[in-house]
């Protein structure tokens, strides 16, 4: 597409280069700060590690769980259940949400019952998944499964019926047929609304598998959390809890945030946060 | 030969709050000639925007006939180009792609479709945003794009829509002057929708005023071509014209 | 055809009356697959009740008063953190989206603990502070508190400078300033936060009711689950969902659009 000499894109790769590379930095220094502060505190005010644990211990726990494996089977198993539910959730969404919203009387009909499910999508749905599925890999599944697939439905819905008549109207005037106005006009129309939705699903279904795993099953980060508890193991608990953040931070900004921002914002639509 | 024929068109629609039929429409017959350009100057509601949409085929119509080139109208099809007042261009395609869309739905190879694109747009003055989106575009500039849009598909007639209605004046201005210049350089058939009486004489050979759903009269221009809003501005005829077609725009 | 047009044109006039039939009536079919799928015997009962059992469930509950007080429990416990979310909330957007170098410092800070997640801190709060109301009540706070803020700063950011000093050459001081322009501006986004915020924190309530707790409709909703209830289970979802959805569509969005649109703002 773009298509430019090859010395100015090499030269506006590496500017682009630099510039997230010092972004990077300019996110994690304060980070950092926080860190060094614990390190400070901690042993500064002598507290007990039963309430918060030092930075050593932590690492110290990292090392060992990372070591003996556990570390990567919990965080295996959490993610395969989120990707595996997302994709899921995605794969059924998307294409009855475009369905539901080509015609707008059924778009208005529809709208308030994908509002109601996606009202409730998530944690809510926890005990009757666990009643259905039994405690395990099915209930989790069910649960980020509808955690997406109502809330990406709704807004695939809500994108469809938001593409304006005249801009169907004139892809059907330059003698586009009905896959071509699915492919060139509805699904790119909705995108921005669809990812916003997987954006908005996956932060439900990942509190959700949080919760989840500590109630219905015996791997996964959110039961590595809960089993410490029981252990009063503050550092498993602190290590668990960053690695939760850490993942979700790297999903967020580094899939879903780019992904909401190309299409957005290039296309001049709606901006968000 | 005629391009366009208009037989006895009719829009009646129901309406669910009134809970009654209203119409739009009433028996408007109308024959358009190859390369003519024809404007349609009418109030706000008398109808104009309804006839266009039945040509385009967006809304089904009622009454005997609408022919392209002695075929019957069903549905949208890329042989009537439409340029809309809110330009309709596609956020998430570039202008070059934007272009190169009706081509594209013909099955035209990539290559191809680029050339002819890059063609149209040169003709409109744009080669230089082939590769942006239209959201980093002026509204001037959008629609210029839109107009060269429904001329690359080579439609048989032009449908345009209030096209200029969202632009500031003199950009309107300079629009006008390039539609007549493109139009004496390609010759399409033009059927021009505008509440801008003096736009309506400037562009068109023929002017169609509307009022109430039916067609009050109809005034042939015969202006000299090239026009140029310098020159006609102090032209007599393009005055008298003007006021004739102004004055029964306002009666009606 | 005739009168299907009739039909069609009093249900539009009839909705556009009283929305809230329009709201309704599509759930009406739900509701009837539902019981047609229940009474065929396809699933055992027990396991898949009926809209009549549930709703035999809500008038027994509602008469013994269990429903009414959980019901009142988890409202109240949600009013409280967000009370305290929001007051803490939007004075901190405010600082952050004012000052460069705030933003600077406390925007990966923030992101960061708002990825760690409420759920997550459940463990740690139940060893400091047991089962209880303050456990509750700081992970309530904590979801809600994350999207309030970042939406605060969002909302300053986007008051354009020339609204600030156009009311400063106008004679306003700097507090007037932030009364009358940056926090009107900044109220369309800090309302879209709350919403979002209430939006995550009934959902941390819910959670937390479920591991902590000893009373509300989360834990209304494990209980039967314990006592493999589907009915009451069911009848927990209905109530959250229904509850939520009237909070949400009634209250939240059309003061999101009274101010949003109402100013032309662009939010959403």
């Amino acid at each position: 597409m773009l298509v430019a000499p090859g010395q100015k894109v090499r030269s506006r790769v590496a500017w682009r280069g630099m510039n997230s590379l010092v972004g990077a930095a300019l996110f994690v220094a304060p980070l950092l700060v926080l860190v060094a502060i614990w390190a400070i505190v901690v042993p500064l005010f002598n507290v007990n590690p039963r309430i918060f644990p030092s930075v050593g211990s932590v690492a110290e726990a990292a090392v060992a769980a990372i070591g003996d494996g556990s570390l990567i089977r919990h965080i295996g198993a959490s993610m395969l259940r989120v990707g595996l539910g997302t994709f899921l959730g995605v794969l059924v969404a998307v294409p009855l949400g475009i369905a539901m919203g080509v015609s707008p009387a059924v778009s208005a009909f529809l709208t308030p019952l994908f509002r109601f499910f996606s009202v409730l999508a998530g944690i809510a749905w926890i005990p009757i998944a666990t009643l259905w599925f039994g405690y395990g890999f099915g209930a989790i599944i069910f649960v980020i499964f509808n955690a997406v697939f109502f809330v990406v439905a709704y807004n695939t819905l809500l994108g469809v019926s938001t593409i304006p008549m005249t801009i169907r109207n004139a892809a059907a005037s330059l003698g586009a047929g009905r896959w071509a106005l699915l492919t060139e006009v509805l699904l790119p129309g909705a995108l921005p609304n669809i990812v916003t939705g997987v954006r908005t699903g996956l932060g439900f279904a990942w509190r959700g598998l949080i919760a989840a795993e500590m109630i219905a099953t015996n791997v996964g980060l959110g039961y590595m959390l809960f089993v410490a508890r029981d252990f009063y193991r503050t550092e498993v608990i602190v290590l668990g809890m960053i690695v939760i953040g850490v993942l979700w931070l790297f999903i967020d900004r580094l899939l879903l945030v780019p992904l909401e921002r190309a299409t957005i914002e290039r296309w001049g639509l709606v901006r968000r946060t | 030969m005629k391009t366009l024929s208009l037989k006895n068109l009719r829009k009646t629609y129901f309406d669910p709050y009134a809970g009654s039929q209203v119409t739009a429409v009433h028996d408007v017959s109308l024959d358009v000639e190859q390369g003519e350009f024809v404007s349609v100057v009418g109030p706000s509601g008398c109808g104009k925007t309804t006839i266009l949409n039945m040509i385009a085929g967006f809304i089904p119509y009622t009454g005997d006939e609408i022919l392209i080139d002695g075929n019957l109208v069903k549905g949208p099809g890329p042989d009537r180009g439409v340029v809309f007042q809110s330009f309709a261009l596609f956020p998430w395609k570039t202008v070059l792609e934007n272009v190169g869309f009706g081509p594209k739905m013909r099955g035209v190879p990539k290559d191809e479709r680029d050339r002819t694109a890059r063609e149209y747009l040169a003709l409109a003055g744009l080669s230089h945003a082939a590769d942006r989106y239209p959201n980093e575009l002026s509204g001037g500039m959008q629609q210029r794009v839109g107009v060269v849009r429904a001329l690359a598909n080579n439609p048989a007639v032009l449908l345009m829509d209030e096209p200029f209605a969202s632009v500031d004046a003199q950009t309107r201005m300079t629009l006008q002057e390039e539609l007549t210049r493109i139009w004496q350089e390609r010759k399409p058939t033009v059927i021009f929708i505008t509440h801008d009486v003096a736009e309506a004489v400037f562009l068109a050979n023929r002017v169609v005023v509307l009022s109430k759903g039916r067609v009050l009269d109809q005034i042939k221009v015969d202006l000299p071509r090239p026009r140029v809003w310098d020159h006609l501005i102090e032209d007599e005829t393009f005055k008298r014209l003007s006021a004739q077609v102004l004055q029964m725009v306002r009666a009606a | 055809m005739n009168i299907a047009l009739r039909f069609w044109s009093g249900y539009v006039r009839t909705t556009h009356r009283w929305p809230i039939i329009a709201t309704i009536v599509p759930f009406i079919p739900v509701v009837a697959i539902w019981s047609i799928v229940a009474n065929s015997g396809m699933f055992p009962r027990a396991f898949f009740p009926a809209p009549v059992d549930v709703m035999r469930s809500f008038i027994s509950l509602t008469y013994k008063g269990i429903l009414p007080d959980y019901l009142q429990d988890s409202l109240i416990r949600l009013l409280f953190g967000a009370t305290i979310g929001v007051a803490l909330g939007i004075p901190l957007g405010i600082l952050i989206g004012s000052s460069r170098l705030a933003h600077r410092i406390c925007w990966p800070v923030l992101l960061f603990f708002q990825a760690i997640g409420d759920i997550a801190w459940l463990p740690i709060l139940l060893i400091w502070f047991g089962f209880g109301l303050t456990t509750m009540t700081f992970v309530i706070v904590y979801t809600v508190l994350f999207p309030i803020v970042l939406s605060t700063v969002l909302g300053v950011q986007s008051v354009h400078r020339d609204l600030a000093r156009a009311a400063q050459s106008l004679g306003a001081s700097p507090m007037r300033v932030l009364w009358e322009v940056t926090l009107p501006g900044a109220l369309p986004n800090i309302i879209t936060g709350l919403r979002n915020g209430l939006g995550y924190g009934w959902r941390a309530l819910i959670a937390v009711e479920i591991i902590v707790g000893t009373s509300g409709i989360g834990f209304m909703m494990f209980d039967a689950r314990r006592a493999g209830s589907t009915v009451e289970i069911l009848l927990g979802m209905i109530v959250l969902g229904t509850l939520w959805y009237i909070v949400d569509a009634w209250i939240l969005a059309p003061i999101e659009r009274a101010t949003g649109q109402r100013w032309g703002l662009v939010t959403s």
